[in-house]
């Protein structure tokens, strides 16, 4: 195996104990300068990889505005970094298929029952088993709603409100405790390849591979009763987090535009240090329809969430009887992987959030009513096997992180170096040693997610929370775990 | 690295240290090859069983702006073939590979699980070249 070159490390100020900067004049062609959250040691962490200079690719890209930020699970990626988010000045700033990522609104969702975990500690591997029958898994399992080409888009244009209303997938109140109410308007299913199509047709209500999981939990620890009260969550609770996005159909659509832009660079003028930022001025012809299809995309995955909340429910419901009464409320659904128009001050901007999540304050119009008290919910899973975290965003966050905030704990090490330095099976036996089941049919792919491939979750929550991004309101830990 | 036998001689593919994807580096005596290397690299990291009886052949026509696009764009296609027809695709014949079109005949086998699955190759440090010994290539894969 050959060695890659090392990154030439720029100048780095530091400009506070979690906040470094690369001054805009480090490379000549940054239009910004670089900020990343991270204390010291996530700084030489991130230092290990090529992140940095990926971000450093991001800041010189036409229309960039304030800052290319780093959040604190930042690590090497293609094109953006994981965890990196930027910002153009829209009517012409550009919008980047890579800065959104190929899986388009990956994203996680939590659902709270009104069960403490103690009460039905038996029932546990029941669940867990029949949760396992029920979603599908992995590479080729279909789930089990297959839309015909119309339905589909009716589907990608609808979005959850759709789904609810023409399937039954869910309950009214469902959509106000999604991003973007689970429906992004600017959707135009005619922007999205027949081939996007095809891939997706029989995917809508299935967890897919790599780091998709579902995630039965307890509420282990609450930091703010205030907040934790907003969001109906209480010590000892059992929770449901979902964590996958639009499959095959949002890959297709972001190959699809990479390819588009990648081809049309130089009629728009438009010089990359790297292919796969391939982008277009927003308000382009390529740029209006990927922002179309990017939406379809960004429905079709809250719908996919939606599904899964839905046979989630009815498991809960056969599994636990009685017990389950009040059922599994929505708590909230955030994107990890899309762009969004924001207003900031006078100017609207382009948010793209690769590995990143909103994390919009008390006073932001679209945090749910019941919420306004709090903010809105931000989720932080860790790595499998470890603690996850809720917090609530900061009004603060708006100057501080263009209202964005990391996804997880971030990858340290390679998936490669993660199965030499750990087996699967052995992986297995320890967290079923802490009485957590696991439910994956594969010990490489476990492994590959193992605990030790991933920074600190707890070091990466505490410098959001010192950043003043967010704040923390509740520490939840796995009971059971369902992987592709 | 693996190296292939007399009639691909010095095909090779490895997989290269990556944070978050897999870093796939590619060498051989021609761009026909190099293709045909990709592909056995993408079924090596997808295979997950042992291969079954080979499905009807399938025509493969691109067209791309240059040759390093054309190894994104060829890659692709097979990560949409597997995905849609449900197999894996380890007969490759490449009849003609210009710097802007490739044509081809694929063949797979179904397949009812993947090892590692592989959303998409990316542009990130993309590179194709070629030397006296014939071409080289970096790609990164999203899984």
């Amino acid at each position: 195996m050959s060695e890659r070159k090392p990154m030439k490390v720029p100048p780095i100020e530091r400009v506070s104990e979690v906040v470094v900067e690369v001054p805009q004049g480090a490379r000549p062609d940054m239009h910004v300068p670089v900020r990343v959250f991270a204390d010291d040691e996530l700084m030489s962490q991130l230092l290990r990889d090529h992140s940095l200079e990926q971000l450093l690719n991001v800041s010189a890209l036409p229309g960039v505005t304030r800052q290319a930020l780093g959040m604190p699970d930042m690590h090497e990626g293609y094109g953006f970094p994981v965890g990196g988010v930027m910002g153009t000045v829209l009517p012409d700033g550009v919008i980047s298929p890579g800065g959104i990522g190929f899986d388009i609104n990956c994203g996680v969702r939590l659902l709270a029952s009104r069960m403490r975990a103690d009460d039905v500690k038996a029932e546990l591997p029941p669940l867990l088993h029949e949760l396992s029958r029920s979603v599908p898994t992995g590479y080729g399992r279909a789930g089990r709603l297959e839309l015909d080409e119309e339905e589909l888009d009716r589907v990608l244009e609808g979005g959850v409100p759709y789904l609810i209303s023409r399937h039954g997938l869910g309950l009214p109140e469902d959509p106000q405790f999604i991003e973007s109410s689970g429906r992004m308007p600017a959707a135009d299913a005619s922007c999205v390849s027949e081939r996007a199509k095809q891939r997706g047709a029989d995917q809508l209500g299935t967890l897919g591979g790599g780091n998709h999981f579902l995630e039965v939990q307890r509420v282990a620890e609450v930091f703010d009763e205030d907040a934790a009260e907003a969001f109906g969550l209480f010590t000892g609770q059992v929770t449901v987090l979902i964590h996958t996005g639009s499959r095959g159909l949002g890959h297709q659509v972001c190959t699809d535009y990479v390819r588009e832009m990648d081809a049309s660079l130089s009629r728009h003028g438009i010089e990359l240090p790297d292919r796969q930022l391939a982008c277009a001025p927003f308000s382009s012809p390529e740029g209006k329809r990927y922002f179309g299809a990017m939406s379809a995309a960004a429905n079709f995955a809250w719908c996919n969430r939606q599904a899964l909340t839905h046979r989630c429910r009815e498991v809960f419901a056969r599994v636990l009887g009685g017990k389950a009464e009040g059922g599994l409320r929505l708590v909230y659904d955030v994107a990890h992987n899309i762009a969004k128009v924001e207003r900031y001050g006078a100017r609207d901007l382009c948010v793209h959030r690769k590995g990143a999540t909103r994390a919009f304050g008390p006073s932001n119009p679209e945090v749910p009513p019941p919420y306004r008290s709090a903010g809105q919910p931000v989720f932080i899973p860790g790595s499998m096997g470890t603690e996850s975290y809720v917090l609530a965003g900061s009004d603060r966050s708006a100057e501080i992180s263009l209202n964005s905030c990391c996804h997880g704990a971030g990858r340290s090490m390679s998936r490669t170096a993660a199965k030499k330095a750990v087996k699967g099976d052995q992986l297995r036996r320890e967290l079923e040693g802490r009485g957590i089941i696991v439910k994956c049919p594969s010990n490489a792919e476990l492994a590959e997610e193992a605990p030790l491939a991933y920074k600190d979750v707890s070091r990466v929550v505490d410098v959001v929370e010192r950043a003043g991004i967010a704040r923390k309101v509740a520490r939840l830990v796995p009971l059971g775990v369902l992987k592709g | 690295m693996e190296q292939r036998g007399t009639s691909e001689a010095m095909s090779a593919h490895s997989f290269e240290e990556h944070t978050g994807e897999v870093r796939v580096r590619l060498s051989a005596p021609t761009f026909e090859a190099l293709l045909v290397e990709a592909g056995r690299a993408l079924a090596e990291l997808l295979a997950d069983e042992p291969p079954g009886e080979l499905q009807e052949a399938e025509r493969v026509t691109l067209q791309d702006v240059d040759r390093a696009a054309l190894l994104v764009h060829w890659v692709d296609e097979l990560i949409f073939l597997s995905e849609t027809r449900k197999r894996l695709y380890s007969d490759l014949r490449v009849h003609s590979a210009s710097e802007r079109e490739v044509v081809a005949d694929v063949r797979g086998w179904p397949a009812s699980r993947v090892r590692t699955a592989v959303k998409a190759a990316t542009f990130h440090g993309l590179k194709v070249s070629e030397g006296p010994g014939g071409f080289s290539a970096e790609v990164v894969l999203d899984v």
